[in-house]
């Protein structure tokens, strides 16, 4: 390609704005036509130019043969190496959900002794006072009487043309909130949500098809148990969010139940952050340090 | 006939030998095997048009390939590795299709 007198070139090739369109019309590299035109002119090459010249195409070829191959063997390798590697992460998924049962377990129980010990410290008022506080921001679990609001799922049928799933009947996690504003405002003390006690600073979120309360993800259908005042399961019938889950169970075919229980069994939440905290005032030096007053509650909802 | 036997000189190496490919190259194998098959139907489509070159096609498989490699590269360090692949894929796909298009031509005249 280097030994052509530059007067009997081809025009230089020239890249027009329409490069796209040239590229498409006309693949072949040039190149081939050039050297075509150089034979033609100069005669085929002869001899030991000849011999050489296949033989670095026959190295080219034996290129080309183990790089398809090798290439293909990779794609083949590959594919266990990604199966194994989806298996090893479920696995240390899966341990690492048990280490984190274990580990609650144990924080539990920590937190029984630490209760029972400071029970035994304070004694008598104090220690009431601080187990009402407890039981009131969701610290402590709490037994008592008062409503079950059960909520679930209507059908959700699989539309036979598009094969999208009609998701309208779901319960969203606006009619959760709903139902625990209401429930808070007719004088519920404690609520939790299949189990998920709730704080004043939980949330409850939708993220994709699943609700988080305070990121932990529950399912339909969605049992919101409330202790408060005995007429709590009728108030909530009655007043908005009952004609409101009414209305959805009729309209989508959601079911709906708000009944009065007599014996509910709220745990503690599982996580409430401390965030302000002061050293009681005095100091006492005699008992070790001074047990920090939570001043966490951060108001209504 | 020499080409046909030469390729199957090299895939027998490659079964023979089972090289395990450096990690750091894997993510350059896919786009040197597309710029070789852009060389090896560019070649075929010359053989058929009477035009073959063993000079010109050696320097467009080796330039192919490096330049191909070299592209990805480039824009692996710019952070548009995922998408100058694809420019080169696209790019050398069109012309694959236009050879093979043209091979096409000349085997069944249509």
């Amino acid at each position: 390609m280097s030994d052509a007198p530059g007067e009997q070139q081809p025009p230089k090739r020239v890249y027009a704005p329409d490069f796209l369109t040239e590229l498409f019309r006309n693949p072949l590299d040039p190149g081939y036509a050039d050297a075509a035109a150089r034979k033609l002119r100069d005669g085929e090459p002869t001899g030991p130019r000849k011999r050489m010249s296949t033989g670095v195409l026959a190295i080219t070829l034996v290129a080309l043969g183990f790089l398809l191959v090798v290439a293909y063997q990779q794609t083949v390798a590959d594919e266990p190496a990604r199966t194994t590697a989806r298996a090893e992460l479920v696995e240390q998924v899966q341990k690492r959900r048990d280490t984190t049962v274990e580990l609650q377990g144990r924080a539990d129980q920590l937190a029984d002794e630490v209760a029972a010990l400071r029970a035994r410290e304070l004694g008598g008022a104090a220690a009431r006072k601080l187990r009402d506080a407890e039981a009131a921001t969701g610290l402590a679990p709490v037994r008592g009487s008062g409503a079950k609001i059960t909520v679930a799922d209507g059908p959700t049928p699989i539309n036979p043309v598009t094969g999208e799933r009609n998701t309208v009947a779901r319960v969203k996690d606006s009619d959760l909130q709903l139902a625990t504003n209401v429930l808070w405002s007719l004088g519920a003390e404690a609520i939790a949500i299949n189990g998920q006690r709730l704080t004043a600073t939980s949330t409850i979120r939708q993220a994709g098809e699943a609700i988080l309360v305070d990121l932990r993800p529950v399912t339909t259908p969605y049992e919101v148990m409330a202790i408060g005042p005995d007429d709590l399961a009728k108030d909530f019938q009655a007043g908005y969010a009952g004609r409101f889950f009414d209305q959805l169970a009729a309209k989508y075919g959601m079911s709906f139940d708000a009944r009065t229980a007599s014996d509910l069994h709220l745990e503690a939440a599982t996580e409430l952050k401390l965030r302000v905290a002061e050293p009681a005032a005095p100091v006492t030096v005699n008992s070790g340090p001074a047990g920090p007053s939570s001043t966490s509650s951060e108001g209504g909802r | 006939m020499i080409a046909v036997l030469a390729l199957i000189a090299g895939v027998v190496l490659g079964i023979v030998f089972h090289p395990t490919v450096p990690p750091e190259l894997q993510p350059y194998l896919p786009i040197a095997v597309v710029a070789a098959l852009d060389a090896v139907f560019g070649g075929v489509r010359a053989k058929l048009d009477g035009i073959f070159d063993d000079k010109q096609f050696v320097v467009s498989f080796i330039s192919n390939v490096l330049v191909a490699g070299l592209i990805v590269y480039l824009g692996d360090q710019l952070g548009v590795g995922t998408q100058l692949s694809t420019g080169v894929v696209v790019v050398l796909g069109v012309r694959i299709f236009g050879n093979v298009a043209a091979i096409r031509r000349h085997l069944f005249r249509a």
